[in-house]
């Protein structure tokens, strides 16, 4: 039976090395197609993706953003140096921003609000009756005069006074919402850039911040992102040419990656996906995967050559042979544990998934097929390309892993294994969900738009925001005094937390309407005592403005109003209590005739994409555990093996969270992806190695000598990869965008988890144990193959 | 056969380990699965105290019975106290949902609270007890604006439509002394026998029997009037909407009307024992000279643009309700609840 297998594998190895020119034409075919259409792909960030499918604050969002204001709201401060903005150069530049916003694609018109749109209205008594006008529109104020009645207006209207204009009068916000099926990031960024950069100057300093800000930079930034890909791809090249010294050995493995790339990205535009700049690092974590099964069989190639191959296509052959297993467990194995990762309810992770896995499925062929194809077609006599020699450095390296591994010193590596694993893993407790800090994690503390970010925030109420849904059960419930006292309560509750820095709904537009009936009465400042009253009241509001003036706070029907809170930051800490605080008011607040709904805005998605991050990645490492334990124990017919393999695994998963807790990266929307397509990795270098063990025992029984064998031959492998991968991941660190040297250096311990684990560990770890699926039992010996050296005997 | 057993020993104790081997994945990746679906990841609700004294409470009146215990009323039922001249406040529990629009105390235990729907609360133990009690409505509208003490449980409230409330007993029974009328009465002032109202539509009443009967007084103005004080039985000051002070040197019988220095609104007027002080609005605040002729304007703060619906004077110290609670010693505006 197995050897059946073997039968049919070295068949399909003949056959490829033997019509290896149709393989190479089809290969190639098929990449110049798949490079077409990768060239086409689109590279975009679609906000809609990272958002949990049926979640219900969500789907509040969903229904609701069109008029309580959605989750791709721009805001912009100007602030003045000195004096106060009721100041003609102020007032001109927020109209012009106000009327320049207009044309900017994407933005909803009706959802741009300043002192200089139409929807900022003051009400006020007059002898003709009470009227409502808009407070700087259509035309700024012409005279000191007319500023001063402005200023008075601002003053008295709470509105404004606050929101709209900040309480010490310096600076004032103009908020813009954009219609999320028509935002396009970049565009919408570089237009309110120049916009804001012709704002800026005589004595105003302009701020901007906003989900299409941030994602628009982060497109600004896709040239930057692609010469860092670039450089580390080739600093990629000059280390394996400086290590192996061969031009095989460099050019192969990357001739793997691209073609891998290629086919992925190609896969990626058939299944009509698009690519998100913030996951290209993602790419580099794959690619990784490529280049190391590829340098494995280079390496194991050019060990053949030295140990006297007759041809080199009889080396690939042999390197191919007893390389497959590991190389298709690895591939498989991997291809799982990125598939699982779609089981989390978000659109954006699914896709990348669904690209992760064709990817590493492509490796199959880039890797097991290409080649050794090429391989094939080297020469036989070693060419080097420079004098510089490493390699008895890695071989001194390698001799240490034996010598560790074979000694007493196990014993250490073992034990320190065991105490990394159970500190790491208390310490991972402290990993947040959500944004870890203020501002955003994907941007470095000291950017601009982070420093913009505080700034506003400390002149307002906070820049974030999230509405609470207040849906009445029958129309007009919305002005019953029970209800709007209840919405002007739970407000009052929810700005107990000190990161809401204040609230609006129509609790505090009525009131103000009601103050300015009565005679401006600061005692009458309150609900309308009826439900017709408060109709009245919203009446007023209303009369003589366009219909829809009033779709911020309350639909027509006055059944839905909304509640709209703004927050000072989007910690994750920040968003957990906020929605908990809600969920204890309205349990202990119930309402006769109207109901709260969570949530909708930036901060209620953000709660909802936290709500299933945590729960979808725990899930996620569980099935990706499961998928390996699966192949692994399948592949040797041993659960032991599946448990063996879990080790790396699950080390690598405590090491990373702990990382993260510690350099406070919260597991966020953004970490997401690289985080959850790292759950299965740091095992491939292992199969290697552990495999190269168990090949090596078929031909004696010292399992000492056996691991040795196979650190000397795999490990060499392992050692290029991490070396090479590890050093060029390290230049993302000079990337502009905080995530991705974040991201890089989470890889960067990947690498180096997976390397270390695989030299050190596994090794030590199969001397002391003695697996029966490595080194065999009684029952159940590793077969010595026909030309096995003859067993030591110990000599009488 | 003793080579046998141990050889079983030996052979049940792999078997052992490897059935825990084998199912150790099976366990591990089960706990997993069971805490992702099962254990709820809710947060450790930092249980957020409120402050006594919130970013949005609105605080209509304030009295302060001692030196040292200040009381404030304000928004949905809302009643705090300080024993500590405001270091320290606490809520107070009560029994009412309303806006209370004022407080006036007898001394530090016994004091009366007024508000909106009629809604009176009375105490006669500091506060730990806040008891409703019930008094004469209209039935058009019950809206109490000012309370006022007096001693031997004396008390006077006023409010929408002409309501002029008297009790004699602490505020456990309370009296309507005027007819309704469609017209309301912000403020009542007594000092002795002599008293006076006033209210809407400039509207005064006065009365030099102690309120068993009032007169009215034609004033200079049509516009309410919000605030009225006395510093002795001849010279008063009362202060209204859109700046309006007037002045009287004969008992309230002749009102002349000030030189307006700001637009804002007046809600309280004050005798400090040196001087007339009014605030009102966006946070104005008048100083007039003892013979009430010469005003000054100008904001308590420039940073302050709150509205004030009462200001108190303890010692060389002022409390100020309004849209917040507010201390004043000198130029230094101290506001409760905010940093």
């Amino acid at each position: 039976m197995k050897n059946k297998t073997f039968k049919a594998l070295e068949h399909f190895i003949d056959l490829i090395l033997k019509y290896r020119v149709i393989v190479l034409v089809v290969i190639a075919g098929i990449t110049a197609v798949m490079a077409y259409l990768a060239g086409h792909i689109a590279v975009k960030t679609v906000f809609s993706d990272l958002l949990p499918k049926n979640h219900p604050y969500v789907e509040v969002n969903n229904r609701f953003k069109q008029t309580f204001g959605g989750s791709n709201m721009v805001s912009i401060m100007l602030e003045v140096e000195k004096g106060d903005v009721f100041d003609m150069t102020v007032l001109r530049k927020v109209q012009q921003i106000t009327q320049s916003l207009q044309k900017v694609e994407g933005v909803d018109t009706y959802q741009i609000i300043s002192l200089a749109s139409k929807k900022v209205k003051e009400v006020r008594a007059s002898t003709e009756g009470i009227e409502s006008r808009p407070l700087m529109w259509p035309n700024l104020p012409t005279d000191d005069a007319e500023i001063a009645v402005l200023r008075e207006s601002v003053l008295n209207n709470p509105l404004v006074y606050g929101p709209y204009v900040s309480i010490d009068m310096k600076a004032t916000l103009i908020t813009a919402d954009f219609t999320d099926s028509e935002v396009d990031y970049f565009k919408a960024y570089r237009q309110i850039k120049e916009i804001v950069d012709n704002a800026r100057g005589d004595g105003v300093l302009v701020r901007v911040v906003g989900e299409p800000i941030l994602y628009g930079l982060v497109n600004f930034y896709l040239t930057e992102t692609i010469q860092i890909f670039a450089v580390t791809v080739s600093a990629l090249v000059l280390l394996l040419l400086l290590i192996t010294r061969t031009w095989h050995g460099t050019l192969l493995p990357l001739t793997t990656g691209a073609v891998s790339a290629i086919w992925a990205l190609g896969a990626a535009k058939l299944m009509g996906f698009h690519l998100d700049p913030l996951v290209i690092v993602v790419a580099f974590l794959i690619t990784a995967q490529a280049v190391s099964n590829s340098v494995q069989l280079v390496s194991r190639f050019e060990d053949e050559v030295a140990n006297g191959a007759p041809s080199t296509k009889a080396a690939a052959r042999v390197s191919l042979l007893n390389l497959f297993k590991p190389g298709m467990l690895a591939v498989v194995a991997d291809a799982g544990c990125v598939l699982v990762v779609a089981l989390t309810p978000i659109p954006m992770l699914e896709k990348i998934s669904y690209i992760g896995t064709a990817w590493i499925l492509s490796i199959m062929i880039s890797a097991l097929v290409l080649t050794p194809v090429l391989l094939s077609y080297c020469r036989l006599e070693k060419r080097y390309a420079h004098p510089i020699d490493i390699l008895p450095a890695l071989r001194w390296i390698l001799n240490l892993c034996s010598a560790v591994v074979t000694s007493r010193a196990r014993y250490g590596v073992v034990i320190g294994a065991v105490a990394v694993f159970a500190i790491s893993a208390l310490y991972a407790f402290n990993l947040k969900v959500g944004d870890a800090n203020p501002g955003s994690p994907i941007l470095w503390p000291d950017s601009a738009y982070n420093q913009d970010a505080t700034a506003i925030n400390n002149k307002f109420q906070g820049s974030d925001r999230m509405f609470v849904v207040v849906g009445g059960r029958n129309e007009g419930d919305l002005k019953e005094p029970a209800v709007l006292e209840s919405m002007e309560r739970f407000q009052k509750y929810m700005e107990a937390q000190p990161e809401v820095g204040g609230s609006l709904s129509l609790a505090d537009v009525l009131p103000a309407v009601k103050r300015v009936l009565r005679e401006g009465n600061a005692r009458y400042q309150e609900i309308g005592n009826t439900a017709n009253e408060n109709g009245e009241l919203a009446y007023m509001f209303v009369s003589g403005t366009d219909p829809g003036d009033m779709d911020r706070f309350a639909d027509p029907q006055a059944q839905n109003g909304s509640v709209t809170l703004f927050f000072r930051d989007h910690q994750g800490e920040t968003i957990r209590t906020a929605i908990a605080r809600v969920k204890d008011y309205v349990a202990q607040n119930p309402m006769e005739k109207a109901d709260f709904m969570l949530a909708g805005g930036l901060i209620g998605v953000l709660a909802a994409v936290n709500e299933v991050i945590l729960s979808g990645q725990i899930e996620a490492i569980a099935f990706a555990l499961l998928v390996l334990v699966v192949c692994c124990t399948v592949t040797y017919r041993s659960m032991v093996a599946g448990v063996f393999f879990m080790i790396p695994v699950m080390l690598s998963n405590t090491l990373t969270f702990s990382y993260m807790a510690w350099k406070g990266i919260g597991m966020n929307i953004n970490t997401l992806p690289v985080v959850a397509l790292g759950i299965g990795l740091g095992v491939d270098y292992t199969f290697y190695i552990v495999d190269g063990i168990r090949e090596e025992l078929h031909h004696h029984r010292d399992v000492g000598r056996a691991i040795a064998k196979s650190i000397a031959s795999a490990g060499k492998g392992v050692l290029i990869t991490a070396l090479t991968l590890i050093t060029s991941v390290v230049l993302w660190s000079f990337s502009s965008l905080r995530l991705q040297a974040d991201m890089g250096v989470l890889i960067a311990i990947w690498l180096s988890i997976s390397a270390a684990s695989a030299l050190f560990l596994m090794p030590a770890l199969v001397y002391l144990f003695q697996p029966e699926f490595i080194v065999g039992s009684k029952r159940h010996p590793i077969e010595l193959a026909p030309d096995a050296e003859p067993v030591p005997v110990p000599t009488a | 056969m003793a080579a046998d057993s141990t050889l079983s020993l030996g052979g049940a104790l792999r078997a052992a380990s490897g059935v825990v081997a084998s199912s150790l994945p099976l366990l591990i990746i089960g706990c997993l699965l069971y805490a992702a679906f099962f254990i709820k990841w809710e947060p450790e609700i930092s249980q957020l105290q409120a402050p006594a004294i919130e970013r949005r409470d609105v605080f209509y009146g304030v009295a302060a019975p001692g030196a040292s215990v200040v009381w404030a009323v304000g928004s949905y039922g809302k009643i705090v106290r300080s024993d500590d001249g405001g270091e320290h406040w606490t809520i107070q529990s009560t029994p009412a949902a309303v806006h209370l629009q004022a407080i006036s105390a007898w001394d530090a235990d016994r004091a009366v609270v007024v508000g909106n729907a009629g809604d009176v609360l009375v105490t006669s133990d500091g506060g730990r007890n806040w008891r409703s009690v019930d008094v004469p409505r209209s039935e058009i509208a019950n809206k109490l604006l000012q309370v006022r003490t007096l001693p031997n449980g004396i008390a006077w409230a006023v409010g929408e439509v002409g309501a002029v409330l008297r009790t004699q007993d602490y505020g456990a029974h309370w009296r309507r002394v005027l007819e309704e009328k469609d017209q309301a009465w912000n403020d009542i002032f007594l000092l002795g026998a002599d008293g006076w109202m006033v209210g809407e539509f400039g509207a005064m009443l006065r009365t030099r029997d102690g309120g068993e009967s009032w007169s009215p007084k034609s004033g200079p103005l049509k516009s309410s009037l919000m605030s009225v004080r006395f510093r002795d039985p001849e010279n008063g000051v009362a202060v209204g909407l859109s700046g309006a002070v007037l002045v009287t040197h004969d008992g309230g019988d002749n009102w002349l009307e000030q030189p307006r220095v700001t637009r804002e609104h007046l809600n309280s007027v004050l005798w400090d024992g040196k001087r007339w002080i009014a605030v009102g609005d966006k946070g104005v605040r008048l100083i007039g000279s003892e013979d009430g002729t010469r005003w000054q304007g100008g904001r308590i703060s420039d940073k302050d643009l709150s509205w004030r619906t009462q200001i108190i004077a303890v010692g060389e110290r002022y409390y100020l309700a309004g849209s917040n609670l507010a201390q004043l010693e000198g130029d230094q505006l101290h506001i409760y609840g905010r940093d």
